[in-house]
């Protein structure tokens, strides 16, 4: 079952992108306002609803490590290695999302960048999680775990603030496409499904890699875990 | 097809390269360093105890 979940998952999510660039390039029409640059949000929108997704799941793992490190040491582990995976493929997602951003702005707005809430709050985000991850490859020492989990959570707290910036604030960035009230959004039907299948298939692929982080920190672990026992037998 | 259009559509173009260069280069990263642990619990497996 495991076996057929592993080969089926990777091929349905890459059928649901290939679906996902068909539906954003040759079926949504071009935006009444914008015209054809409005197809980058939809590579756009997904990748930070994913990036801030997956924060949220290193902000759950770095709780469970902080929650569960006396207690059950595996567990802790465990959480850890969800906490750097949920930064890790975020902080890639969250890059796709800064990197596109600027490039529909300059169409749009004319310029590359502007220092207003919404993209300020989501470079000190970016930037935050950058920290975490440069913590966790240059710190050494049991400590490590513990100061990235409270820097993860710390970071998480940045989510909230990035997702209300354009609702608390007056800014120069466009209204949420959802929730965003009356006048906000999508209002041509084949717009919103374009968005939609590309938010699926991001979500997708974004969990298919989070995956293949996991296992492979928790390979990592398990090494240096048989490493310190071969070091303490050695003193010994 | 007017100037404007043009520039539409190299920008797009721009934005859905760099997505998918960031991505799979995240994944080959991710695949190289998969292989690497993979030896090293060959290697450790190897060695006597």
């Amino acid at each position: 079952m495991k076996k057929v979940l592993l080969t089926l998952f990777p091929l349905v999510t890459i059928l649901l992108m290939i679906w996902g660039y068909y539906q954003a390039i040759y079926v949504a029409p071009d935006d009444a306002l914008q015209g054809y640059i409005f197809r980058i949000i939809y590579y756009h929108v997904p990748s930070f609803a994913t990036a801030f997704t997956f924060f949220t799941i290193s902000f759950i793992g770095s709780i469970g490590y902080l929650t569960f490190r006396r207690s059950r040491p595996d567990w802790a582990q465990r959480a850890d290695a969800w906490a750097l995976a949920g930064a890790e493929v975020g902080v890639v997602f969250c890059s796709v999302g800064l990197t596109t951003g600027p490039l529909w702005g300059r169409r749009a707005w004319g310029i590359w960048w502007t220092w207003d809430a919404r993209l300020t709050t989501t470079l000190v985000l970016w930037l935050i999680y950058v920290s975490y991850l440069l913590l966790r490859r240059f710190a050494a020492g049991p400590q490590m775990q513990t100061l990235a989990a409270v820097l993860g959570i710390f970071g998480a707290l940045d989510v909230p603030i990035v997702y209300m910036a354009n609702r608390w604030w007056r800014t120069q960035h466009p209204a949420p496409v959802f929730g965003g009230g009356p006048d906000a959004g999508m209002k041509d039907p084949t717009m919103v499904h374009a968005l939609l299948w590309n938010m699926l298939s991001w979500f997708c692929w974004g969990f298919l890699v989070l995956f293949l982080r996991y296992h492979v920190e928790r390979r990592h672990q398990q090494y240096a875990a048989l490493e310190a026992e071969e070091a303490l037998a050695s003193v010994n | 097809m007017d100037q404007a259009n043009i520039l539409d559509h190299q920008f797009v173009t721009a934005a859905y390269t760099v997505t998918w260069v960031i991505q799979l280069g995240y994944l080959a990263w991710l695949a190289f360093k998969w292989r690497s642990e993979k030896r090293n619990a060959e290697r450790k497996a190897r060695q006597p105890r």
